[in-house]
């Protein structure tokens, strides 16, 4: 049965072996322990074939033990939890857990499009930019898609992720990066010293190293020295260790980003609690603790199943208690493979070989290599691997060029270790080439960050501890924590760090892999050598080396090492790969967070809003608001029908509209008149205490900004409106007015739009509605209470209430403010005041079509692209004072006489729907850009004239009132003729405002 | 038929509708209680050219309170001052109780503007509230960085919010917090809050008028 998990060691290992668990792999069940990562246990039940490869389809197994792994790539999951792309290396096993293997078809065993391998010619580097040149239009339809189908990775789910993600935001004095021995000194060192600490580790069991390899601390094993340090890590109330978290990007001022896979090692995700959490952490120091990645060899076959990295053998063979093969070829081009030979030979593998192309090996591992009963080849190299599925056997060459051959089906590879700087190169800084261990080492560090222990470059264990301690104590040395005196240097046993890497084995038979993921090979370098595309950049994007989901943490310097060989040079001479945020791949939804649906954006409701809800209301989104749109009545189908029932509604009784929403700023100070004076066109110092009046401010480049009516309440108290979407803009110019160009005004302004409900009263019935909810000692007469006054009342028994008698219908109207919270009741009491008059709730539609019939500009003029002049109100501009934008208002191109300004249209044919967008061009005359002038900015159906109206701005409009212009729409076909008409439709004479 | 003395003028609160007392969440012990804040004086104080110091002086004799300087909340039994900006505070009081008096009173040395309406304040406790304000609010809440009585302008969820701690529970020693937001917002601000909550188990004590 799958229950033995032939190739698990009997005992031993970090693995919890009193919980077993079921998963399923290409609809296999198998089982594993808890503690396992996907690959342990696919290892453990001899599951070699994992996926193919990218364009090649080449079977590929298991490389590496970590986030490293190009190979092992795995759908998990189903349905709208399908995650495509998993890593099985870091795949943490659970009951039950699902995955597939990704780019086959239709079997991993059986693959069609393997077939490609014989293809590689005409696969080479730069091969979609030669191949699929021509015909041209054949790239969409035909090439295109049979490339994605072909060179996929995983299928991303297609329905809406069902789990929930969060953000969140830490804080820490130090930051540490990787819990390995060193971060966990550098955290122990920090967190000693009273320093706030966070510990990330994107393991879901910190140790690092200290897990997979057989090591002594103090003369005791590794994993105890781990243990015993985070129980005191656990125990200082500061310190904080966050497992399963990645740190994904450095960013500006100590700002480290990075994501906690709260659950994705279970089946769901627990009731409440997110999937995964994306952290923001700010940190005053932060120390990179993050280990390094172990280097393959580039040799022919180097991807066959069974090629593994010699770290990751010992990983599996230690932590999870793993057999990754029986039959072992270790190939090591220094002295850390060594200890994977024998630790092999402990696990009860046979290790048949070890090659080592150093010509001299230390005498000591020679001997090691006998008593393992190894045969050992020094100045020898792995050139072939094979077995296609999995690996057969290894060609060994000698320097000679004596070639031999032993079956196999394990090799691990051991090059030396890329130190994992990635974060260092964050804020651009590039990474320097160290040739003692021949890698890159960090260069210039981002502020704040240090590095320690193998990140740094230094392999050696001691080196980790010391590292780790010396650099966390500083760290917290610098935010201001006395560091307490270090402890004795800890007593390791000794480093197996000597190395003379080989960056790839010429001559064998079949491709030698370099950047595994996206299938690029050496002779791919060499081609893009050949090519002229040597520099490091041009090289990644001809080749697509590194730029695949793992990038290039596996590829980027065998990459380089062979081009440097091609061309000549160094490899630092060559270049260096810098890197970007994230670290590692990232769920789009892990950023979004709670903002997705609903709560992409914050939205806002006015304090009316259940009184429209509970209407039946359709609602609008117009900038953050939810306002109403229109009130259907049962039986109204269409929007229009129920548009024009409110719309004749006001015309004919009276109507209310919540106007909550637009901007209130209380403006107070006894420069509050001149202020005004300044932002705003017209003048305002005359205006009487109880009073409005409808302003319209400009930019600084004379175009207009915003409009609106500001009363005064008090000699030195107004209150300003501006329109819903313009409120914060508004807003944030009359600070700036106020702060930077006249702060010796006596003028102070808050915005008061939360505080006050406004509604919008309309109709011939208005007045007698408003007495129904107005305190009687009010006169609401036409004397006592004329057009534009504005009064501080009372309502529903000494609510403070706010009265202006204003209108945006053109029908006597008054809008009507109370403080927020009796809002929904000041609503409720309008309804049953008007009842007896047939009052109608309306909504933005309705409001839309009275300002069109009366010629009102809106958003829709006020456009950023107009003028005062434009608008028709360049009579407003007063020429007694300054104002802003008064300057360049007067600029010669904004008063042209023929610039298109504001005129209203009516079909000439009275049925003809007019359509906004739509631009004018003369009668006769072809449609193109030279005869356009102007265009139609609002139209509306007038009820009340029973035909289409609109609003526009056309070249020398209003000289041109009753003559003939035609408005195409190109995008609806439209071309219909045109009467140019005055834009106000409706009482022209204004008899009905001041009724 | 309808005349105003028949119609009720029921006050609705910013968070009716919204709130809904009970527990929520993960099942236990709550990590975070909340409480509606409803029905508080809240007046926002902007100081006249040249007239802090006199005002200081009479909020010193009307309320006992001085002016903060920094961004800090200061209370007496019944009122608070919380900084809200340079030269700006909001004055707020449990309730309306002689309320617009003392505004009236202040009025000659400030700009005055009641927002009694226009914010939705809740106050938050228990073990779990900085783990859950962490999941929005970009500050350092830590004690060390965030003690009793500061007071900051912040977001959260991209909504504007006026923060600031008050004295600890007596009875667990738990932090407590208090958060204003824009009224319009309650509804979005909720939906963060409970759905950041929810992981530690969340109580509603008090949901507000309406």
């Amino acid at each position: 049965m799958s229950a033995k998990q032939p190739f698990r060691r009997g005992d031993g290992g970090l693995i919890d072996r009193a919980s077993p668990v079921s998963f399923r792999f290409d609809g296999r069940s198998y089982q594993g322990y808890a503690g396992d990562t996907l690959a342990a246990a696919l290892l453990a039940n001899g599951v070699r074939l994992v996926g193919r490869s990218f364009k090649y389809h080449r079977p590929r197994g298991i490389l590496s033990a970590g986030p490293e792994e190009p190979n092992a790539l795995v759908e998990l999951r189903s349905g709208a939890r399908r995650e495509p792309n998993t890593r099985a290396t870091v795949a943490e096993l659970y009951d039950g857990l699902e995955a597939q293997s990704q780019n086959r078809w239709p079997s991993l065993d059986f693959d069609i499009l393997s077939i490609n391998s014989l293809l590689a010619p005409a696969l080479t580097a730069g091969f979609y930019y030669k191949t699929f040149m021509w015909p041209a239009a054949f790239w969409e339809k035909l090439y295109e898609p049979l490339i994605r189908r072909a060179a996929g990775l995983g299928r991303a789910a297609m329905e809406e992720d069902p789990d929930h993600y969060e953000k969140a935001f830490a804080f820490c004095d130090v930051l540490v990066i990787g819990g390995g021995p060193a971060g966990i000194s550098a955290a122990l060192a920090a967190g000693r010293s009273g320093a706030r600490v966070i510990l990330c580790d994107e393991d879901f069991r910190p140790g690092g190293r200290l897990l997979a390899d057989k090591r002594e601390i103090d003369a005791r094993a590794g994993s105890e020295w781990v243990a015993d340090a985070l129980a005191e890590l656990a125990s200082l109330p500061d310190v904080r260790i966050m497992t399963r978290t990645t740190v994904l990007g450095v960013y500006d001022h100590g700002i480290y980003g990075a994501v906690e896979r709260v659950s994705d090692h279970l089946p769901l995700p627990p009731v409440h609690q997110p999937r995964q959490r994306a952290w923001r952490i700010t940190a005053k120091r932060a120390v990179l603790a993050a280990g390094a990645i172990e280097r393959p060899v580039v040799f022919a076959g180097n991807d066959t199943p069974g090629v593994m990295l010699g770290g990751a053998v010992r990983t599996y063979l230690n932590r999870y208690a793993v057999l990754p093969g029986r039959e072992a070829v270790v190939f090591t081009t220094g002295d850390d493979g060594w200890a994977t030979a024998r630790d092999l030979t402990a696990a009860g593998a046979n290790v048949a070989a070890i090659v080592d192309p150093r010509p001299q090996v230390d005498a000591a591992l020679v001997a090691l290599g006998k008593a393992i009963g190894a045969r050992v080849f020094a100045g020898s190299a792995v050139s072939r691997a094979s077995g296609g599925k999995a690996l057969k056997q290894v060609t060994i060459r000698d320097a000679s060029g004596r070639e031999t051959s032993l079956a196999c089906d394990l090799l691990a590879v051991s090059n030396g270790w890329n130190p994992t700087l990635h974060l260092t190169s964050h804020q651009n800084t590039r990474p320097v080439w160290d040739e003692a261990i021949q890698a890159f080492v960090p260069g210039t560090m981002p502020a704040g960050l240090s590095a320690a222990g193998s990140a740094a470059g230094h392999f050696g264990l001691a080196e980790a501890l010391v590292d780790g301690a010396r650099l966390g104590s500083e760290a917290a040395a610098d935010c201001g924590f006395a560091a307490k005196p270090l402890a004795a240097t800890a007593k390791t046993d000794p480093d197996a760090v000597s190395i003379s890497p080989v960056w790839r084995v010429k001559g064998g038979k079949g491709k030698a892999f370099v950047d595994f993921q996206n299938d690029v090979t050496d002779a791919d370098v060499e081609l893009a050598a050949r090519e002229g595309f040597r520099p490091v950049e041009h090289l990644k994007r001809y080749t697509t080396l590194g730029m695949a989901t793992d990038q290039g943490k596996t590829s980027n310097i065998s990459g380089l090492a062979i081009m440097a060989e091609q061309t000549g040079k160094t490899i630092p001479e060559t270049g260096t790969t810098i890197f970007r945020p994230p670290y590692t791949p990232v769920a789009i939804g892990a950023l979004a967070g709670h903002h997705r649906g609903p709560d992409f954006r914050p939205m806002r409701l006015a304090p009316t809003h259940q009184w429209s809800k509970d209407l039946g209301a359709v609602f609008v989104e117009t900038g953050l608001w939810l306002r109403g749109q229109y009130y259907p009545k049962p039986g109204e189908d269409h929007w229009l029908t129920t548009v024009n029932r409110e719309v004749l509604a006001v015309r004919n009784g009276v109507g209310i509209c919540d106007v909550s929403t637009l901007g209130k700023i209380d403006i107070q100070g006894n420069d509050a008149a001149e202020f005004l004076e300044r932002v705003y066109i017209n003048g305002w110092k005359a205006l009487p205490v109880g009073k409005a009046r409808y302003g319209l401010m400009l930019r600084e480049d004379g175009f207009v900004m915003d409009d609106g009516t500001t009363s005064r309440l008090a000699e030195t108290h107004f209150l300003m409106t501006t329109t819903t979407a313009n409120a914060a803009k508004v807003m944030q110019h009359l600070e700036y007015c106020h702060q930077v160009l006249w702060p010796t005004l006596d003028v102070r302004m808050v915005s008061v739009s939360e505080q006050w409900a406004q509604v919008a009263v309309a109709g011939p019935k208005a007045r007698e509605v408003l007495r129904g909810v107005v305190d009687a000692q009010h006169d609401l007469s036409n004397e006592a209470c004329p057009y534009l006054a504005a009064r501080n009342i009372t309502v529903g028994g000494g609510i403070p209430a706010r009265l202006f008698r204003i209108s945006f219908s053109g029908e006597l109207a008054y809008e009507l403010a109370v403080p927020a919270d009796h809002g929904d009741a000041m609503m409720r009491a309008l309804m049953a005041a008007g009842a007896p008059y047939g009052i109608t709730p309306y909504g933005t539609e309705a409001l839309g079509v009275m300002r069109i019939e009366k010629g009102h500009v809106a958003g829709n003029e006020l456009n950023g692209q107009t003028t005062a002049r434009d608008l028709g109100l360049g009579r407003m501009m007063s020429a007694k004072k300054d104002f802003i934008g008064r300057v360049m208002a007067g600029r010669e191109a904004l008063i042209e006489t023929e610039r298109p300004a504001l005129v209203g249209f009516k079909p000439v044919e009275i049925g003809q729907r007019l359509r906004a967008g739509a631009h004018f061009i003369g009668l006769g005359k072809p449609a193109a850009m030279e005869h356009d002038e102007g265009y139609m900015t609002s139209v509306a159906y007038s009820p009340v004239l029973k035909h289409w109206i609109g609003l526009g701005l056309l070249k020398n409009g209003p000289k041109r009132i009753g003559e003939r212009v035609r408005a195409v729409d190109p995008v609806r076909n439209g071309d219909i003729v045109l009467e140019i008409c005055n834009p106000v439709f409706v009482d022209p004479e204004g008899a009905r405002l001041h009724g | 038929m309808a005349d105003a003395a028949t119609i009720a003028w029921t006050p609705r609160g910013s968070w009716a509708g919204i709130l809904a007392s009970g527990e929520f969440g993960t099942a236990g012990q709550p990590g975070v209680t909340i409480e509606a804040r409803d029905g508080l004086g809240i007046a926002s104080l902007i100081a006249g050219d040249g007239r802090d110091e006199a005002l200081a002086q009479a909020l010193q004799g009307h309320i006992g309170l001085g002016l903060p300087l920094t961004p800090c909340i200061v209370s007496s039994a019944r009122h608070s001052l919380v900084w809200a900006g340079p030269d700006q505070w909001h004055l707020i009081a449990p309730d309306r109780n002689g309320f617009d008096e003392l505004l009236r009173d202040l009025a000659p040395l400030a700009a005055i503007s009641d927002q009694s309406d226009g914010r939705a304040a809740l106050r938050l406790s228990g073990p779990k509230v900085r783990d859950t304000l962490a999941k929005g609010c970009m500050l350092d809440l830590h004690p060390s960085a965030f003690p009793v009585g500061t007071a900051a302008l912040t977001s959260i969820a991209y909504m504007g919010v006026h923060l600031w701690r008050i004295a600890d529970d007596p009875a667990s020693g738990d932090a407590v917090f208090e958060i204003m937001v824009a009224r319009s917002m309650a509804g979005s601000f909720w939906s963060w809050l409970s759905a950041s909550a929810a992981e530690f188990g969340c109580k509603v004590t008090a949901t507000g008028r309406g």
